[in-house]
């Protein structure tokens, strides 16, 4: 029986009291906790956020940069996001083998917006990809004598999944298609294929599509988890089979979903024969993009032209939005942190203060028992052993109850005592806190808990410090009188 | 009178309060020999239990030396005072003072904490003690559970528990009811007789220092008188009145029919 079970058994004598600290000291330290959380929580997602951004921006310049040759044309839609409109021009009912398609397949404007791109696909090649109109590939066939123009790449792009209904509030329901995959085919001319970014480049796995290649597939790292197959399995697309030649790792910000075939492949795997979706013009060199952009747009006045310059120009003042967007996620993380730090603080000062007041009040309330204990020879370091000991002991049953409290209520206590995290959607479209995957989870790690309970401790034998030294200094004399 | 335990020189104490200063003791002397069962008496605000806290090294005298076993205790730094009332000193208290969160035994071997007496030899002496003041079967009771006479007992107990040279009581029978502080003060009787344990008790109660060899009156911070208790003669075991043979624990002579708590015919001067 020494000054531990003491300290336990006085503890323990006073239930109300002990537990009244306990919940109080509790709950500070669960705020103590909790605040670290929720701001290592908050600094991830900036920093996720910042990398992310970092990354999609130089990755998607590359592109560009690679690209500036580069002009897209696709058949403007008259009717964006409402489902699929035939292009008014040309004899609508050859330029739509209607009833053939597959079903599931079809193409989706309201997906794949015309002209602008769709967020989180930069780069990799893909930007600006993937007009959604079917036309005619012979119409075209005059853009290649156009003056300047270094190579013409006809392609498919074709989306595949699954249709979803979705009601509108005013009554009216809309077919969405939640797309799966995408097919692209492309003409592999040896003549495209060699000298152009036709394709993509980081090849991950097996080999990337050659001029002359048909029946094969190159996938993305998504494509191969949906199929679940790898290089040399032959898979199976819309009821066709075709053998897995490559893969190409993902660029940008979210993972793409397009597979790379053979562009008649394409087109007779999607009914599609003789139609296709992009023209991607290659002018000579980039001084003359603008020109050939013009002679295209004058040839064929209902195409949609975008070329590498405007691509950039895009790009900047996405870029300024980002900029923006990320200065102001680091000046709620600063202010977060300000608050988060004079929370802290105040914590910290409730939970001396509690263990203080208590102790100071322990000591008063027992003097005739420090008396006693000092007449029957204990020395002044026992006795303040002995009251610091309760102090912290106090201190370390409330630490774990506030680790508990902490774990459970961490989420809920930071987003109540820290300004709201940056997650907001920008202007842009982007949203941030998707981008950076899910936002970072507020988890009170084994680190930290040790952490809370050091500080308890500490805090406990610095609450407990002046009241025990009180008590030590009591005289006994005087002790003995005091009722 | 060379085996003194305790002696007092030209003791003095002042208090000061605000701007008053107060002389609880002045040159108090004193000599307490081993085995002495001696009983401090006086009104209140006489300095008797003032006298006993510096006795028992609680209060520091302003002037004057106190010998304690040939140690003078007057001069001394609390961080030795505290070995000495350990070692030295027993101190029963008009309220018991146990710790109501220990059990009997363990009060007991409150005291034996911090010395070399090993665990298990802690818990036989202190289930010894108990047994002494007639407490076995109650060791594992907490003092809710005790009486206020079982919990004085356990006091005792507990003041014996290193063997001091010397037991100071203060008004141990204050709380105690007629039956009680008969018992009590028998004990104590007792322990000075068998034990030769050296006791001073303070009490305002003539009944309990008639049970004493000396009794020491003291007014206004001095020893007015001295006179002898009964105790010398229980010791002798007959009766002061009559010289008939008596039992220690009799009260009143059992062949005269005398009652022995007066003594007063038999005041010593000082």
């Amino acid at each position: 029986m020494g000054i531990v079970t003491r300290a336990v058994r006085n503890i323990s004598r006073r239930k109300m009291r002990a537990l009244l600290v306990i919940i109080a000291l509790g709950f500070s330290m669960a705020i103590m906790i909790s605040i670290p959380a929720g701001i290592t929580a908050n600094q991830e997602s900036t920093l996720g956020l910042t990398e992310n951004l970092g990354n999609t921006i130089s990755q998607t310049q590359a592109t560009i940069n690679q690209t500036l040759t580069q002009i897209d044309c696709t058949l403007s839609s008259s009717m964006e996001g409402f489902g699929f409109t035939p292009p008014d021009m040309g004899n609508s009912s050859s330029m739509f083998p209607g009833g053939e398609r597959p079903e599931g397949s079809g193409f989706t404007p309201g997906q794949f917006g015309n002209g602008t791109g769709r967020p989180g696909e930069f780069g990799g090649g893909a930007f600006s990809r993937g007009g959604t109109t079917p036309m005619n590939e012979t119409i075209y066939s005059d853009i290649s004598s156009i003056e300047g123009v270094a190579a013409v790449s006809p392609s498919l792009q074709v989306s595949e999944g699954t249709n979803q209904t979705i009601s509108a509030p005013n009554g009216r329901t809309f077919t969405r298609l939640v797309p799966d995959y995408v097919i692209e085919g492309i003409s592999l001319t040896s003549e495209l294929v060699g000298n152009h970014p036709v394709l993509p480049t980081n090849i991950i796995a097996g080999r990337n599509l050659q001029a002359g290649d048909g029946g094969v597939v190159l996938l993305s790292e998504n494509n191969t988890a949906f199929f679940d197959s790898e290089v040399g399995d032959t898979i199976e697309i819309l009821d066709e089979s075709f053998e897995v030649i490559g893969v190409y790792g993902s660029s940008g910000i979210e993972d793409a979903t397009t597979l790379y075939m053979n562009l008649s492949d394409a087109q007779a795997l999607t009914s599609n024969t003789g139609y296709i979706t992009t023209i991607t013009v290659f002018a000579e060199n980039s001084n003359e993009v603008t020109e050939v952009a013009s002679a295209i747009s004058t040839l064929h006045p209902e195409l949609s032209v975008t070329t590498g310059q405007q691509r950039l120009e895009q790009l900047e003042s996405l870029q300024e939005n980002y900029e923006t967007a990320l200065a102001s996620a680091e000046a709620t993380l600063a202010q977060t942190q300000s608050v988060a730090f004079q929370e802290i603080i105040v914590a910290v000062a409730a939970t001396s203060l509690i263990v203080l007041f208590v102790m100071l009040y322990t000591v008063r309330e027992r003097t005739k028992e420090i008396g006693t204990l000092k007449a029957i020879g204990f020395s002044n370091l026992t006795v303040m052993s002995q009251f610091m000991l309760e102090g912290v002991m106090l201190s370390l049953i409330a630490g774990v109850v506030g680790i508990a409290i902490g774990s459970v209520a961490a989420p809920a206590l930071s987003g109540l005592l820290l300004p709201a995290a940056s997650q907001g959607t920008f202007g842009s479209g982007f949203n941030l806190a998707s981008n950076s995957g899910t936002a970072a989870a507020i988890a009170v790690t084994p680190q930290l808990m040790l952490i809370a309970m050091g500080a308890a401790v500490l805090l406990g034998a610095l609450g407990s410090l002046y009241p025990a030294w009180r008590a030590s200094r009591t005289r006994p004399a005087e002790a003995m009188r005091y009722e | 009178m060379s085996d003194a335990v305790l002696k007092l020189e030209k003791l003095s104490k002042t208090y000061t309060l605000g701007k008053r200063s107060v002389q609880a003791l002045s040159s108090v002397n004193l000599q307490v020999n081993k085995g002495e069962f001696v009983a401090i008496m006086g009104p209140s605000g006489s300095g008797k239990t003032t006298l006993l806290n510096v006795l028992g090294c609680l209060d520091k005298p302003t002037t004057g030396s106190v010998l304690l076993d040939g140690v003078d205790v007057a001069k001394m730094p609390e961080k030795e005072l505290y070995k000495i009332r350990k070692s030295k000193i027993g101190f029963i208290f008009q309220t018991f003072n146990l710790l109501p969160y220990l059990n009997a035994r363990e009060n007991v071997e409150l005291p034996m904490e911090g010395t070399n007496i090993p665990k298990s030899e802690r818990s036989r002496k202190a289930k010894e003690l108990l047994q002494l003041v007639n407490l076995s079967g109650r060791e594992e009771h907490r003092p809710h559970r005790l009486s206020a006479g079982e919990q004085q007992r356990v006091a005792i107990a507990r003041a014996l528990a290193n063997n001091p040279a010397i037991i100071l009581a203060d008004e141990p029978t204050g709380n105690l009811d007629a039956k009680n502080k008969r018992e009590l003060v028998t004990l104590l009787a007792n322990l000075n007789l068998k034990q030769g344990t050296t006791i001073i008790i303070v009490t305002h109660d003539g009944q309990v220092a008639a049970h004493t060899e000396r009794v020491l009156l003291l007014k206004d911070g001095r020893v007015l008188k001295e006179r002898q208790g009964l105790h010398l003669a229980k010791k002798k075991l007959i009766c002061p009145h009559c010289g008939s043979k008596m039992q220690v624990t009799d009260t009143i002579c059992p062949s005269c029919q005398k009652a022995l708590n007066t003594g007063g015919e038999k005041i010593v001067g000082t």
